[in-house]
């Protein structure tokens, strides 16, 4: 509930996005009014406006960090944009201490016409990280998709990928019982890898199917997609494809899925893999 | 044309352009509405004064940049879809923002030099232009979280390997 609230679920926006702008935009700001101190010496209150910018700044930053935390924990473990969002995490980290201190040495020198040349360098290097930061936060969602279509679900994302060997095959194919398709509940899905063919596994009208996890316009996730009747709607670009069938219906997307059969076979729920694609 | 259009896209970034920018007027204008009532609760005086009219050039200067570039992003947008109407409706907003704010510098002018406090007038443009400025980056939020504009444009490649390595049926090249 909370953590719905902080990613941004009732406004249909992630929050974390929105607040950035300030402590970016501030700490830039506080640097312009630095160096316009150097240039312009004879013009008063640009030091101190500095130091009410990078003030605001720091409350931003400290009000931003709050769910972003929520929409880093929200990133499937063996995602690729994991160690993306880390760093990120920790750059804005250093930075914020960063300005942290150079707000005390400021407050600590008098404030008069010249910048202190010590709060100044705090003020270079911490720009610097921000932008590779804020650089790094901005792939998260353009090249990541992170927190994109998000606040369309209705169930929590799969938290890691379920990895499955192909036993031997049988006549027919290959039975791979998925234990945990077991406790789905209506509209989750469990994302599966097995033998490489990674797939999404979903709960809808209380039957399990599945389905490739790749969306076939520009790949987004469909693990992480939105159910509506027995369509799956693509987080990213809201393609739309029938669960039952993999077909199209409604592009983007031009392409079907692929879809994998689910059975029960001795009381287990499972995968039947096609013979030809029995490849470990 | 096609590298200057390709530089306002963001290519050569990996990142593209217009929402790197827009975080100056978005922090500068409201933020300028902050130091405005601080300024007029008594709170830094001409320091903040200054400091409001400082943020609201800021904003101009970037907002400039930024105009070309989201023109750009919109013009890849295909015209049946709601994201070209949001889009619209996000440019009109914009304009009509950049122009309040540039109203407002024009009337501190005279006066941010030495004023110790924020000027009426110019207050209600503040007020006016941050509470369009929110509802208009509000519709430029919902272009990239619901609608996914500019999304696995520039790493669709990436995407295609990992899905190919995947097993996934693929769109042809």
């Amino acid at each position: 509930m909370v953590k719905d609230f902080l990613e941004g679920k009732p406004l249909r926006h992630p929050i974390h996005p929105m607040l950035v702008h300030f402590p970016i935009g501030l700490f830039f700001l506080s640097l312009l009014l630095d160096i316009a101190s150097f240039v312009f010496p004879s013009v008063p209150n640009l030091v101190l406006g500095s130091f009410y910018a990078i003030s605001l700044g720091v409350i931003a930053a400290l009000l931003a960090a709050v769910p972003g935390f929520a929409d880093y924990t929200d990133i499937r473990r063996d995602h690729p944009a994991k160690r993306t969002a880390s760093a990120h995490m920790i750059l804005n980290l250093i930075v914020v201490g960063l300005y942290a201190i150079n707000l005390a040495v400021r407050f600590s020198a008098d404030v008069d016409l010249r910048v202190h040349p010590l709060a100044f360098s705090f003020s270079l290097v911490g720009v610097a990280l921000l932008s590779i930061s804020g650089y790094l936060g901005g792939r998260l969602v353009y090249d990541d998709g992170i927190g994109v279509g998000r606040h369309k679900r209705h169930m929590p994302a799969p938290r890691d990928t379920i990895h499955l060997t192909v036993p031997i095959p049988g006549a027919d194919g290959v039975f791979v019982p998925i234990m945990a398709a077991q406790q789905l509940r209506e509209r989750e899905t469990l994302r599966v890898e097995i033998g490489g063919q990674i797939m999404a596994v979903a709960k809808v009208d209380n039957q399990l199917f599945a389905f490739q996890e790749f969306c076939t316009h520009r790949f987004g996730p469909l693990s992480e997609g939105k159910f509506e009747g027995f369509n799956v709607q693509c987080p990213w670009h809201n393609s739309c494809f029938d669960v039952r069938t993999g077909k199209v219906t409604n592009g983007p997307a031009k392409v079907d899925l692929k879809i994998f059969k689910v059975e029960m076979r001795e009381g287990k729920v499972g995968i039947l893999l096609p013979r030809e694609t029995k490849s470990a | 044309m096609n590298r200057f259009l390709n530089f306002l896209k963001g290519k050569w970034l990996g990142h593209p352009l217009h929402p790197i920018l827009v975080h100056v007027p978005m922090a500068m204008w409201p933020g300028a509405l902050i130091f405005d009532l601080l300024s007029k609760w008594q709170i830094g005086g001409n320091a903040m004064v200054r400091l409001s009219f400082y943020a609201i050039v800021f904003g101009l200067v970037a907002s400039l940049l930024a105009v070309p570039a989201g023109v750009v992003d919109w013009s890849g947008i295909k015209k049946e879809k709601p994201a070209w109407k949001i889009g619209l409706y996000h440019m009109i907003l914009n304009l009509l923002v950049g122009l309040l704010f540039a109203i407002n510098l024009g009337l501190r002018m005279q006066t941010f030099r030495e004023a110790t406090t924020v000027a009426g007038a110019p207050l209600l443009l503040s007020i006016l232009g941050t509470a369009l400025l929110i509802g208009s980056a509000y519709l430029g939020g919902m272009m990239t979280y619901t609608y996914g504009i500019s999304v696995a444009r520039m790493s669709k490649d990436k995407w295609r390997k990992i899905a190919e390595a995947g097993g996934a049926n693929l769109p042809p090249e």
